[in-house]
């Protein structure tokens, strides 16, 4: 099973001293590790070695993780076909995971192993050393096993760090003992246009899940976000713009693959080496990037207007309840997504933080019909991070996870 | 019909900050080729720009001296094009939130009048790798020099003002003064620190229409600036004349053949906001603070010297329009030496004795201070011009103070008016003839007169007290003549 799911094994993967002590991580290999193989599951990066840990694997080493390995990835991290840090973690190799997430993957991958899964606030987490596809979006997500290793692991990798220059330079939420320090969440909201897109079997266990909550003592709130519907449009439009710009320097000229061709000239091995670069799927999401860059701008500035209005529309929300909730995961979904529309169905539920820079987290067992478990997602305000972790260690039925 | 020329002027200026714009390698563009390179610069997975403070600095400073308007918010955009010199696929650029608006610059025009161009807008970008394409055997070979990639610049995008070549020369004459007074750029075209484009478009005479326009590129210095223009001018003047149509695009201008020669259609590649580098905010308190750090311009300089120093109005002009002159100039009047005399000596003596020798006011061994101590024995008739001018000359190669040069070589000027009535005596005697000419009202001889005493004096004489001694004996020669008679 190893070799299915690590693209790298780490030999001297070993408990040292600090706060992470005795616990294991694995990362997708778009996460920098000076010496590890970095390819990020594409061609484009075939037989690239990082040459500077990622700030998060820095912090993390000192912290005393253990670094297990590399997983297997989508091709730079579009979609989940082909991605093991599930199996990783439901084949116990590890305590946790980093998955990029650019529109739910980590939560989604938690899961579907019915697991914790975490996105942090937008820039309170150092991108740098992070092989990313769309810079506003993305950002390290966390799957653990245990709710309180999430703390753990975002008190370790969150704060500052004058490597991304575009984080967060205000005070940073506190991740140290959150369900006594961080301000209880007791509103919750539901947004009436995302049940409209809700099956049957979803709704079910969504309100299965929400009275759970109830159960719990949180009052719900009814919503409106009149946008809800064309958060994926905005996400595709933004996204494939910013992925088109970061795969730009695929080029062939400093590393990475270059065709082995002959060429008549630089800008024929341009051409030949980033035909070969790309697989199908990545090359569809660069070409809509491009269409909306050199074609339709118009169209890129409308979705960067809807953005703006979505934030707007949120933080009216946010003034009425503390946090939203959602399913996590769609009940129908293609095991091997292979298409964007297969991609961005599956992550329907979750991309809107990714859209918006808010932090959400994933909770098993909570959304239940029958034997599906959806998972329960709680999306909060800006910087509210510690305030979910606290909600989900009092909405899990366990302290020691799952 | 007459056709008039509408030229406006995009203009690069490479900043001289001590890093490149995103990350801290040197901006050295001439070291070893990609030596001053980074996972940054060189675009590696995982990298992120960080948007240097001294480049926002310089850039703004720049902004403040050509007297644009900073913009409260402005923002870096992706320049999207695919090319080997540019290392991700875009450049980062100010498109749609530039840094500054609304600035401009006054020039002299071809007629004398003073004529005022404006400038569109002032944005911050990073340049781009340096391409070298060579062959080898029938294989073409690319090769890229990363040190240029991410060297601060700003592009100066101006109004199309311009009618002739000469607005456009003016206009570069005059914000290469400004930028190098202020001091945030080389502003060489020689050495590509400023690279800039031009578009020509024309109009018949006396309407308000813009044209379709063509841009030229490749002028390495303002000589060939201008030779471009006139050319482009005339080119497009007779298309029109044969009812051609004039086609959006660049062009190049090639020094050897003095001609443009078609490159491309103008290529404009989108402009997408930027995910990684935050937007900037300035605020009030920060850009008092820039202002303040803005030295004195040269006009306002100008007008100083005139009230300061009573210099003549081109006097002043000519000592304050490079800063590193105007500041040599105001470290030796310091010295108590006659603003004039100071004007003089740097204008006649100093200026061409340093082109001769190729060196600078700023690398010269005659610094203001040995110029100013040579001047201060001229002026206290220690020493006479002809001394100066040869101790001058002796200061370029010897280290030695002025007072020394002079005791050495004996140039202490001779004004004991016994000695010097001997030595006049003695020329009186040698010359009959001279002296008889003077007598006769041939003007020229008193000059030989006084030439023959400076010789015999082997220069030292004081040359006013020569004359004055001559004139009162070649008087008394007359009375006694009279006398006689």
């Amino acid at each position: 099973m190893q070799a299915d799911v690590f693209t790298y094994r780490n030999p001297s993967a070993s408990a040292q001293q600090g706060p992470l002590k005795g616990k294991s991580f694995v990362i997708q290999p778009n996460m920098s590790v000076r010496g590890w193989h970095t390819e990020a599951g594409s061609v484009a990066l075939k037989g690239f070695i990082a040459v500077e840990d990622a700030t998060v694997i820095e912090r993390l080493d000192k912290a005393g993780a253990a670094m297990v390995g590399s997983t297997r990835m989508s091709e730079l991290g579009l979609g989940l076909h082909g991605d093991t840090t599930g199996l990783a973690l439901s084949g116990g190799e590890t305590d946790m995971a980093l998955m990029t997430d650019m529109m739910g993957e980590a939560r989604i991958t938690a899961s579907r192993i019915k697991t914790y899964g975490f996105k942090p606030t937008s820039g309170i987490v150092s991108r740098f050393g992070l092989i990313g596809l769309v810079p506003s979006m993305e950002c390290f997500g966390i799957i653990a096993r245990v709710p309180k290793d999430i703390s753990l692991a975002m008190e370790t990798i969150a704060s500052y760090d004058d490597r991304d220059f575009s984080m967060y330079s205000g005070e940073m939420p506190s991740f140290s003992q959150v369900t006594k320090t961080a301000e209880p969440i007791t509103t919750i909201g539901i947004i009436k246009e995302c049940l409209e897109t809700l099956d049957e079997g979803e709704t079910r266990a969504f309100r299965n899940g929400l009275d759970r909550l109830k159960v719990l003592g949180y009052a719900l709130n009814d919503l409106c976000l009149p946008d809800f519907d064309i958060v994926g449009t905005v996400h595709h439009i933004i996204g494939s713009v910013e992925a088109s710009s970061s795969c730009g320097k695929y080029d062939g000229v400093r590393y990475g693959h270059r065709t082995a061709a002959a060429v008549k000239n630089w800008n024929d091995m341009y051409i030949k080496t980033r035909a070969e670069s790309f697989g199908p799927l990545i090359k569809s999401y660069l070409f809509q990037g491009a269409y909306f860059q050199f074609e339709n701008y118009a169209a890129f500035e409308n979705a960067s207007r809807i953005r703006a209005r979505l934030v707007n529309d949120l933080d009216g929300l946010f003034k009425k309840v503390d946090a939203i909730a959602f399913p996590t995961g769609r009940r129908k979904f293609q095991a091997a997504a292979r298409t964007l529309d297969d991609i961005y169905h599956e992550c329907s539920l979750t991309l809107l933080a990714n859209v918006m820079g808010l932090p959400a987290v994933q909770v098993p067992g909570l959304v239940l019909d029958g034997n599906t478990d959806l998972g329960l997602q709680i999306i909060g305000s800006r910087l509210s991070d510690a305030r979910l972790l606290s909600l989900v260690a009092r909405v899990s039925n366990t302290a020691e996870g799952v | 019909m007459e056709y008039e020329a509408v030229i406006g002027l995009e203009i690069h200026a490479e900043l001289n900050c001590a890093t490149k714009m995103f990350c801290d390698c040197s901006n050295r563009t001439g070291d070893d080729p990609n030596k001053n390179t980074c996972p940054i610069c060189l675009w590696f997975p995982g990298a992120i720009p960080r948007f240097s403070e001294e480049a926002l600095e310089k850039a703004t400073l720049t902004a403040l001296g050509l007297n644009c308007t900073i913009q409260e918010r402005s923002a870096f955009d992706q320049k999207v094009y695919y090319y080997p010199d540019l290392p991700k696929g875009f450049q980062l650029s100010q498109a749609h939130l530039p840094l500054a608006r609304n600035g401009w610059l006054d020039i002299i025009g071809e007629h004398g009048q003073p004529k005022r161009l404006r400038i569109h807008k002032i944005h911050m970008e990073e340049d781009v790798a340096k391409l070298v394409h060579e062959t080898e055997g029938r294989t073409s070979i690319s090769l890229v020099d990363f040190n240029r990639a991410g060297v601060p610049l700003v592009e100066i995008v101006t109004e199309p003002d311009m009618r002739s070549p000469h607005d456009a020369m003016e206009f570069i004459r005059a914000l290469r003064t400004q930028i190098r007074y202020i001091g945030t750029s080389e502003c060489s075209m020689e050495s590509g620190t400023m690279r800039i484009d031009a578009n020509i478009s024309l109009r018949p005479k006396g309407t308000d229409q813009l044209n379709t326009k063509v841009e030229v590129k490749n002028m390495n210095s303002i000589r060939h600036l201008g030779d471009a223009i006139t050319y482009e001018i005339n080119r497009q003047t007779a298309s029109l004349r044969v009812g051609e149509i004039i086609v959006l695009h660049t062009r190049l201008w090639d020094p050897e053949k003095r001609a443009t020669v078609p490159m491309r259609g103008k290529f404009e590649g989108p402009c997408v906001p930027d995910p990684s580098v935050p937007q900037i905010a300035i605020t009030e308190a920060w850009k008092k603070e820039m202002h303040s750090r803005l030295p004195e311009m040269p006009s306002q300089k100008a007008d100083r010297f005139i009230k300061h120093y009573a210099l003549t109005p081109e006097e002043a002009v000519m000592m304050s329009a490079e800063r590193d002159l105007s500041e040599y100039f105001e470290a030796v009047v310091r010295h108590q030496i006659s603003s004039r005399t100071v004007t003089h000596w740097i204008a006649t003596q100093l200026l061409p004795a340093l082109k001769e020798r190729n060196q600078n006011i700023t690398d010269t061994p005659v610094t203001s201070l040995r110029f100013s101590e040579l001047l201060a024995m001229l002026e206290r008739n220690e020493i006479n011009a002809n001394a100066a001018r040869e101790v001058l000359d002796y200061l370029f190669d010897s280290d030695k103070s002025p007072a020394d040069l002079v005791e050495h070589h004996g140039f202490r000027q001779v004004s004991d008016t016994t000695q010097l009535a001997g030595l006049v005596d003695t020329v009186l005697a040698e010359n009959p003839s001279a002296v008889s000419d003077f007598h006769k009202g041939v003007a020229k001889a008193m000059g030989f007169l006084i030439g023959q005493a400076m010789q015999a004096s082997k220069g030292k004489a004081n040359p006013k007290l020569i004359r004055e001694i001559l004139t009162r004996k070649l008087d008394e020669d007359k009375i006694i003549d009279r006398n006689l008679h």
